[in-house]
């Protein structure tokens, strides 16, 4: 089944988004001094819900602390907060003007979706520990320190592909 | 015009909050253009099939590397004030295997995965419950693991200072290495699909023709030849500075740490300072103040440091130090300190203290402990201060990481910074 609709414009050329892309980051390089991120702004999130949920378990927690701050300004109150909320904004913004807002879900045709949502849900989890572990994910090591030469980010870099291409066979089903 | 204009302080904490929503607005926007809010298009790259995760990251590392080298060698952007996420090797393997591990089971990373749920994709949104849980998960275990989380420490570190190779020739290589990887891509799709890359969309497809691919690819790889001949992108020799501000700071004393101020950071295990000993070699290796590091005043480079770290100078009686100050300030280093009184100050109150008669017993007392922690001792009561460079140093530094004394806990874990992803 296809799952995008007829009328759904074609993705862009990868190179010509990827210089969009890039351009993006060098502005960010030349404004802010710092480069982009995604999961740095989900811990800020949850560091917040978590507070308000459980606050005494919070305040003792010595995870949690580095991201509470100085108990005046909210957590979300954070660059990388505001620039993943753009994210979004940016995403469906890009999303109505091709035409392919629609209710899905992504898999190959030999996947069942519960399998597939079951899936997606431990890999968010494994990928978030993995972020958290390495100090940044796909955007803030990858991309980022990518294009400054960072000795770690590109460590990780091959560490991802690495560990991408090494499962790829036992989870063809899901995709292909 | 300098750069990054909000470390050059040209707008506030307010207003980047707002540039950082624009930014994400074009971040947001391309990954969703590219077509990365598709888990199955993601997940192609890694059974050949559609290999634009890999065209897509690729130029745009190569297209932000060589803009920003560009833009720091003309002069335009302070490069040693962007940030670097500070290296350590085994989380970053680790790490960075568990994401690949999670990208091929989730299909997403966190940035795509917001694009894929804003635009309807249903294991979008659950790969992002996913992340929430997870991150509540590893929140718990997190105290155990701390020390493993800051293994193998390298700091700040680029590839161009490991390997010591200039910064331009390293751009050149990556621009290069993204280019075979790009025509590899190409050929590698040609054979799992079986179909002819697209004439117009790659660039080793069809007649040869100049397209916009094609334009690009050879900007890109101009740009990176420009790099490996124009040399290092860090800024030179050539400085300019602000001699009232400086004449008003000076007048202030605020760059100065005293000698106890100092001898407490190193009990306490703080980081985030460098400390510098501008004396020769063969002083230093006499005696040197724990943690320094001996960098005489002729090679002081302008990258040894960045821009904003705390750096705090001393020398024998103070006056190299007091050089490499000025030559510091006016590289445009942010926050140079002097060891007020130099070395010989260390000698005389941290190494060797004193007992007068205004001295309260439980200050002396601690003074003491200070100086034996240094491996100094105290002075008898009536020597003369100029006896006291008869006084022999102890042989060598403390030894690296001696016992803290007592009344002087503090956490020695650093402060992780917030800045990075």
């Amino acid at each position: 089944m296809n799952n995008v609709e007829h009328s759904a414009k074609p993705y862009w050329n990868p190179y010509l988004s990827g210089f969009g892309l890039g351009l993006v980051l060098l502005a960010s390089f030349v404004i802010m001094g710092r480069g982009l991120g995604a999961s740095g702004a989900i811990n800020a999130f949850v560091a917040t819900a978590m507070h308000q949920l459980a606050p005494e378990h919070v305040e003792k927690s010595a995870y949690y602390a580095e991201y509470l701050g100085d108990g005046v300004h909210s957590p979300l109150k954070d660059w990388l907060v505001f620039e993943v909320l753009g994210v979004f904004v940016g995403g469906f913004l890009s999303g109505v003007l091709a035409n392919r807002l629609k209710f899905r879900v992504e898999k190959g045709p030999r996947m069942t979706n519960p399998l597939r949502l079951l899936f997606a849900f431990i890999g968010g989890a494994l990928m978030i520990i993995g972020a958290r572990i390495a100090l940044g994910c796909t955007s803030g090591q990858a991309l980022t320190g990518g294009s400054l030469l960072n000795v770690g980010s590109w460590i990780f870099m091959m560490c991802v592909f690495g560990g991408a291409y090494a499962v790829a066979y036992f989870f063809r089903k899901q995709w292909i | 015009m300098n750069a990054p204009f909000y470390k050059f302080g040209l707008f506030g904490d307010e207003a980047s909050l707002i540039i950082a929503f624009v930014i994400g607005i074009g971040f947001g926007f391309f990954l969703e253009r590219a077509g990365f809010g598709s888990g199955r298009k993601l997940a192609a790259q890694f059974y050949f099939r559609d290999l634009s995760v890999l065209k897509v990251m690729f130029t745009a590392i190569i297209t932000a590397m060589t803009g920003l080298y560009l833009l720091s060698r003309l002069g335009f952007v302070d490069l040693s004030l962007v940030y670097l996420v500070p290296t350590f090797v085994v989380p970053q393997i680790v790490g960075g295997l568990l994401l690949g591990i999670g990208f091929v089971i989730g299909g997403y990373c966190p940035g795509t995965s917001c694009v894929s749920s804003v635009t309807g994709s249903i294991d979008g949104m659950v790969y992002v419950a996913g992340m929430i849980v997870g991150l509540v998960g590893f929140a718990e275990v997190y105290p155990s693991m701390q020390s493993y989380v800051q293994m193998t420490p390298m700091g700040q570190i680029t590839l161009a200072r490991l390997f010591n190779l200039p910064y331009g020739l390293l751009v050149f290589a990556v621009v290069l290495m993204a280019l075979a990887a790009f025509a590899a891509a190409e050929w590698a799709e040609k054979k799992v699909t079986g179909t002819s890359p697209d004439p117009k969309g790659s660039i080793t497809g069809g007649p040869w023709r100049m397209t916009p691919v094609r334009i690009l690819a050879t900007g890109l790889a101009a740009a990176g030849f420009v790099a490996l001949i124009a040399g290092d992108p860090y800024r030179g020799s050539r400085a300019s500075i602000d001699t009232r501000d400086l004449a008003i700071r000076v007048g202030k004393g605020v760059d100065k740490v005293q000698a106890t101020q100092l001898a407490d950071w190193i009990i306490q295990g703080r980081n985030d300072f460098k400390l510098v000993d501008l004396r020769s070699e063969h002083d230093f290796d006499a005696y040197h103040i724990p943690t320094a590091q001996d960098l005489p005043l002729a090679s002081l480079a302008p990258d040894f440091a960045a821009h904003n770290d705390r750096i705090i100078l001393y020398s024998g009686d103070g006056t190299e130090a007091a050089q490499a100050w000025f030559l510091l300030e006016a590289q445009g280093f942010k926050n140079v300190y002097l060891l007020d009184g130099g070395l010989r100050a260390w000698q005389n109150i941290v190494l060797f203290p004193q007992k007068s008669a205004g001295t309260d017993p439980a200050v002396f007392a601690k003074q003491v402990e200070v100086a034996k922690y240094f491996g100094g001792a105290p002075r008898e009561e009536g020597t003369s201060p100029a006896a006291s460079v008869a006084v022999a140093l102890p042989k060598l530094a403390a030894p690296a990481q001696p016992p803290v004394p007592a009344g002087n806990s503090s956490n020695t874990q650093p402060k992780k910074k917030k800045e990075g992803c």
